[in-house]
C-alpha cells in the first residue's frame, strides 16, 4: 500500500489507482479516491473516470445507461451510486468501492455531520392526469397524445434526473430527483422506459474493457480513447471497431484483469478464433426495461415502446458470471437447481441471482433462458419490488413521520412536578416523580393521585345493548344494576384474553365500558365489528380522548373526596355522576392498587383544574402523585394481571388463574366454545405468584428448575410493605414446582394476592 | 356537540346554538351514525338511545385558504379534496386529523387534544 493510499483511504483491494486526467486542463475536477481528476463538460462521473484509463468499479460490461451495477461507487458519501447516471461537477467526491467486499459503512460521526446523510429530504407531492415514465421516443409520443387530449402530463425521465423508484397502489409514483423526493399521484401511468442492452455471460465477462454498444457510442462521442476495439454482434454506428464474426466463447485478459482477446467460434464448424483487443463492444441484443411495469401488480398502467416488447431471450449461458451484482455463476445456478430450487422465484432466492443492485436488469434474461433450457418452458419474469434503484435511508424516510404518542391533558403538570415521562401503551405517561417508593407509601398509607386518562372509555347505548354485552363478555351483564359496575375480561373466539376493564351500567340501556390504555383502540374495533356482525341496535361513542381520568387512591382518599365536595363517595364497584372540586365527574369506585380508589372521569378541558385542586386539598394528608412504577408495584402485591404484560397471545382465563371471570353457566359468549373444549385438557402452563428474599429480579428473568428454564418472570417488585420480592411469572412445565430458582436465588411459588388477600382495604 | 344515533335521526336533528344568527353550527358527519357539530350548544334528536355528549376532546385549527395550501396540503397523507365545501379524515404529517374546507377554501383542521402538540410541532406555523 502506498503512502497516498493511506492518506486517501484507498486500500489494497481498491481498483487501480487513478492518475490525474489530461482531457480538460482547466479547473473542472472531481476528486476520486482522494485525487483530483479532470472532466469535460457533460461528463458523467463514470466517463470522467474512464478518461483516466481505469474503470469506476473494476471489471464487467459497462452499459452507461444506468441498467447494470458495474459502475457503482461512493459519491459524496453515498455508496452504490451509479456513476454513469451522476453528472460530474467541480468538487464532487468519489470513492470507488473495494474490488472485493462491500463499501464501508459510514461512521456515526459521518451520519451526524456529512452531507447528505444528516439532511432531511423534502417531499413534493403532485396530482396529475398522466404520468409518463421515460423521455425517449415512445414516452414523448405518449405525452404528446395525452396533452392533445387536454390532460395534464408529467414526464419523468431518469436521464433528466427524475428516477421513478417505486410504484404503489393509489396509484403513487415515488420519484427520486437530485434535490428532493417527488410523490406523484397520477390518474394514468404510461411506462415508456425503453430497453436495456444484454450483457455477455461467458468466461471472462468480469474483465475490464467490455462495453455495450450504447456505452461505446457514448465514450466515442466523449472522445475517450478505446484502443484496439473489436465488436461482437451488432456494432454501433460511427464507432471505429473491427467486427468479429461467430459465437462469443470467452474473453481473455491479462494479469491486471483487462481484456486482451476475444475468442469466438465459427458458426458452422465450431473452430475457435482468438482476436487481440483492448476493448470489446458487445451488441448482443436487448431486453425490455420493465421493472416498474412488473412492480405495478394490479395497478393499471400502460406500457409502450420497447418496454412492452418481448424480444428473443439470449442463448442459455453455459459458463461465466450470470449476475455480476451478486457474483452468481452458471455453476451456482446449477447447484441451486440440483438442490431442488427449480422455479425462478426459488432459484433467485437460493442463488442470489437477480437480487443485487440492478435487480435483475442485466441478468434476468439469462436466468430465464437458463431455466428454459432445463425445463423447456420460459418462465415469466418475477414480480419486482420497490425500490428499483438504490436510495438512501434519508430518501426512503422522506416525509415519513414516527408514530404519535398521545399526551394526556396533564402532560405539562407531570413535567412541572418533576415527572419522568415514558411511552407506554401509545401514550406519554409518568413513570415516577423522583421517588417511586415514596409514591408507593403515599398510596398505602395516605392518599395519592394518578393520571389514568389513558384508559379506554366507550359509551354503548341501545335497545339491544344488554344482549350485545352478554354475548361480548364472559361475565354476566344483565344482573349489573344501574349505578353498579363489574370487572370483565375480553376474550377472542379462541378464549384467549384480549383485554380487560370495567362494565359500568348507567341505565337500562346505556353502559360505559373501560379498557386498558394499550388495548383501547383494538377493543373499540372489536366492539364495533361484533355489533355489525350480530346486526344489533347499539350505538357506540369512543370517549377515550374526550374524557380524562384521575385515580384518587389510598386510605385517606375518601376524606379527600369529601373535602372536595363529594359528600358520599360511592361504595366499592358503585359509581355516580357528581361534581368534585367543582368539576363534573363520573366517579367510579374500584381498586387496582389494593387500597380504596375512585376514578374521576371528567372532560379533558377541566383536567388541570381538577388535578391542581386535588393536590392542593390533599396537602393536609401528605398527598403526592404516583407514577406507573409505583402503580405496577402496588398491583403486583395484589396479584392483579396487566393484559399484554403478564399475558401472552394464547392466555386463557384458566392459565391466568382467572377462571372465575369466565362464567361457563352462560349459554353463550365469545370464546365460550373454545374454553369448554380445552377445559377437558390438562393445563400445561399457568401464571403463578412468586416470592423471594432480597431485591426483585428483572422482569423477563428466566425461571429455572434443576437448571432447566421452565418459565419467566412477567412482573417483579421489591415490596416495601412485605419486605421481600414479589413476582408474577409463567410456569410452563408439569408438575408445577413449589420452589424455583430465579436470578440464582431460591423463590417460592406463592398464592396471590400477596397483600391484603381478603381485599378489606380496597372495600373499606 | 357529538351525537351518535341512527343515521335517519341525525339527518333530522335540530341543532341549537347561542351565537349570532348568521353563524350556524357547522355539522360534519364523521360516520353515518356519528355527527360532530362545532358551535352547537344543544340538539334535538329523534332517537331515544342517542348518545349526546359535549365534545371537548378536539381542537380546531383555522387556516386561511393560502395558508392551508402552503402549510397543510404538502403534509396531507392523501390528495387534498378538490371540491368545496369538503370534509375528509386522515392524517396530516402523520397525525390523525379531520379536515373541513369551506366554499372559500379556508380550512378547519380538527385534531384531538392529545395529538395537538405533535401536530403543531410538525407544521411550520407559530405555536
Amino acid at each position: 500500500m502506498t503512502d497516498d493510499a493511506v492518506e486517501t483511504g484507498a486500500g489494497e483491494d481498491a481498483a487501480p489507482a487513478i492518475e490525474p486526467g489530461e482531457a480538460a486542463p482547466k479547473a473542472r475536477r472531481i476528486v476520486v479516491d482522494g485525487r483530483p481528476i479532470a472532466f469535460a463538460p457533460g461528463d458523467s462521473v463514470a466517463v470522467a473516470i474512464l478518461r483516466t484509463g481505469v474503470t469506476p468499479a473494476g471489471g464487467g460490461t459497462l452499459c452507461l445507461t444506468g441498467d447494470c451495477g458495474n459502475c457503482l461507487a461512493q459519491v459524496n458519501g453515498v455508496a452504490y451510486v451509479r456513476t454513469c447516471q451522476q453528472r460530474a461537477y467541480p468538487g464532487l467526491s468519489v470513492v470507488r468501492h473495494p474490488a472485493d467486499g462491500l463499501p464501508p459503512l459510514p461512521s456515526v460521526s459521518d451520519h451526524v455531520s456529512a452531507w447528505p446523510l444528516g439532511r432531511d429530504v423534502e417531499v413534493l407531492r403532485a396530482a396529475i392526469d398522466v404520468a409518463v415514465i421515460g423521455g425517449g421516443d415512445s414516452g414523448r409520443e405518449a405525452a404528446a397524445t395525452a396533452e392533445r387530449a387536454g390532460q395534464r402530463v408529467l414526464v419523468l425521465d431518469a436521464e433528466g434526473g427524475d428516477e421513478v423508484v417505486g410504484v404503489y397502489p393509489g396509484p403513487l409514483l415515488v420519484v427520486r430527483t437530485p434535490t428532493l423526493m417527488l410523490h406523484v399521484y397520477p390518474e394514468e401511468i404510461v411506462v415508456a422506459t425503453g430497453a436495456a442492452e444484454l450483457h455477455p455471460v461467458v468466461p471472462g465477462n468480469d474483465l475490464e474493457g467490455l462495453l455495450t454498444a450504447r456505452a461505446a457510442s457514448e465514450l466515442h462521442a466523449a472522445g475517450v480513447e478505446l484502443g484496439r476495439t473489436v465488436a461482437i454482434g451488432t456494432p454501433p454506428e460511427g464507432v471505429p471497431c473491427i467486427p468479429v464474426a461467430g459465437q462469443l466463447v470467452r474473453l481473455e485478459g491479462d494479469e491486471r484483469g483487462r481484456v486482451r482477446a476475444v475468442v469466438t467460434a465459427d458458426d458452422w464448424i465450431g473452430a475457435e478464433t482468438s482476436t487481440p483487443c483492448d476493448t470489446v463492444i458487445l451488441g448482443l441484443g436487448w431486453a425490455p426495461r420493465d421493472i416498474l411495469a412488473r412492480m405495478a401488480g394490479e395497478i393499471p398502467l400502460t406500457v409502450v415502446g420497447s418496454a412492452a416488447e418481448s424480444p428473443p431471450l439470449p442463448p442459455p449461458p453455459t459458463a461465466g458470471i450470470v449476475c455480476a451484482c451478486s457474483g452468481t455463476t452458471v455453476d451456482d445456478l446449477q447447484v441451486a437447481w440440483d438442490r431442488g430450487f427449480r422455479e425462478l422465484e426459488l432459484l433467485k432466492r437460493s442463488s442470489l441471482a437477480c437480487l443485487g443492485t440492478c435487480q435483475g436488469a442485466a441478468c434476468l434474461p439469462h436466468v430465464r433462458s437458463w431455466i428454459a433450457a432445463q425445463t423447456g418452458e420460459v418462465p415469466a419474469p418475477f414480480t419486482a419490488r420497490p425500490a428499483s434503484r438504490q436510495i438512501t435511508l434519508a430518501e426512503a424516510a422522506a416525509d415519513v413521520t414516527v408514530d404519535v404518542f398521545r399526551r394526556t391533558p396533564l402532560h405539562d403538570e407531570h413535567l412541572a412536578l418533576g415527572g419522568r415521562l415514558d411511552r407506554f401503551g401509545g401514550w406519554w405517561r409518568p413513570w415516577h416523580y423522583g421517588d417511586a417508593v415514596a409514591e408507593y407509601w403515599a398510596v398505602r398509607e395516605g392518599v395519592s393521585v394518578g393520571d389514568v386518562s389513558t384508559l379506554g372509555k366507550l359509551v354503548v347505548s341501545g335497545p339491544d345493548v344488554v344482549e350485545f354485552l352478554e354475548r361480548l363478555y364472559p361475565c354476566h351483564v344483565a344482573d349489573i344494576k344501574p349505578g353498579r359496575s363489574r370487572y370483565a375480561l375480553l376474550l377472542n373466539e379462541r378464549g384467549h384474553i384480549m383485554d380487560d376493564g370495567m362494565i359500568v351500567r348507567e341505565s337500562e340501556t346505556r353502559f360505559v365500558l373501560t379498557f386498558t390504555s394499550g388495548g383501547a383502540a383494538n377493543a373499540e374495533m372489536w366492539v364495533r365489528d361484533w355489533i355489525d356482525e350480530w346486526d344489533l341496535r347499539v350505538h357506540v361513542l369512543d370517549r377515550t380522548m374526550s374524557l380524562a381520568a384521575i385515580n384518587v387512591t389510598g386510605p385517606l382518599a375518601g376524606k379527600l373526596l369529601q373535602n372536595a365536595g363529594l359528600e358520599a363517595p360511592p361504595r366499592f364497584l358503585a359509581h355516580v355522576h357528581a361534581d368534585v372540586a367543582g368539576v363534573p365527574c363520573h366517579v367510579m369506585r374500584l381498586s387496582f392498587t389494593g387500597e380504596a380508589s375512585w376514578e374521576l372521569h371528567h372532560p379533558v378541558d377541566r383536567s388541570v383544574e381538577l388535578w391542581r385542586a386535588l393536590l392542593s386539598m390533599g396537602e393536609e394528608f401528605g398527598i403526592r402523585p404516583h407514577g406507573l412504577k409505583a402503580l405496577f408495584g402496588l398491583r403486583l402485591e395484589k396479584g392483579h394481571v396487566i393484559v399484554g404484560m403478564d399475558t401472552e397471545l394464547d392466555t386463557t382465563p384458566r392459565r391466568a388463574r382467572m377462571a372465575w371471570a369466565a362464567r361457563m353457566d352462560k349459554s353463550t359468549f365469545i370464546g365460550r366454545s373454545a374454553l369448554a373444549r380445552i377445559a377437558k385438557l390438562a393445563d400445561q402452563r399457568r401464571l403463578h405468584g412468586f416470592t423471594m428474599e432480597g431485591e426483585a429480579p428483572i422482569e423477563g428473568a428466566p425461571i429455572f428448575v434443576d437448571r432447566d428454564i421452565v418459565g419467566h418472570v412477567t412482573g417483579s417488585w421489591t415490596s416495601p410493605v412485605l419486605g421481600k420480592a414479589v413476582m408474577l411469572g409463567w410456569l410452563k412445565r408439569l408438575p408445577y414446582p413449589e420452589r424455583v430458582e430465579i436470578d440464582g436465588r431460591e423463590a417460592i411459588v406463592a398464592p396471590t394476592p400477596f397483600y391484603d388477600p381478603e381485599g378489606e382495604r380496597a372495600r373499606t | 356537540m357529538r351525537v351518535v344515533a341512527s343515521p335517519e335521526a341525525i339527518d333530522r336533528a335540530v341543532w341549537h346554538d347561542e351565537g349570532p344568527d348568521e353563524f350556524e353550527p357547522l355539522v360534519v358527519r364523521l360516520a353515518p351514525d356519528d355527527a360532530f357539530a362545532i358551535g352547537a350548544t344543544g340538539v334535538e334528536v329523534d332517537d331515544p338511545h342517542a348518545i349526546v355528549e359535549h365534545e371537548v376532546g378536539y381542537i380546531a385549527l383555522m387556516f386561511p385558504a393560502d395558508e392551508f395550501v402552503d402549510v397543510v396540503v404538502p403534509r396531507l397523507d392523501w390528495p387534498a379534496p378538490i371540491e368545496r365545501p369538503a370534509f375528509a379524515q386522515g392524517a396530516i404529517a402523520g397525525v390523525p386529523a379531520k379536515l373541513y374546507l369551506d366554499s372559500t377554501g379556508a380550512a378547519i383542521v380538527l385534531v384531538l387534544a392529545s395529538y395537538l402538540d405533535d401536530l403543531l410541532a410538525r407544521l411550520p406555523v407559530p405555536s
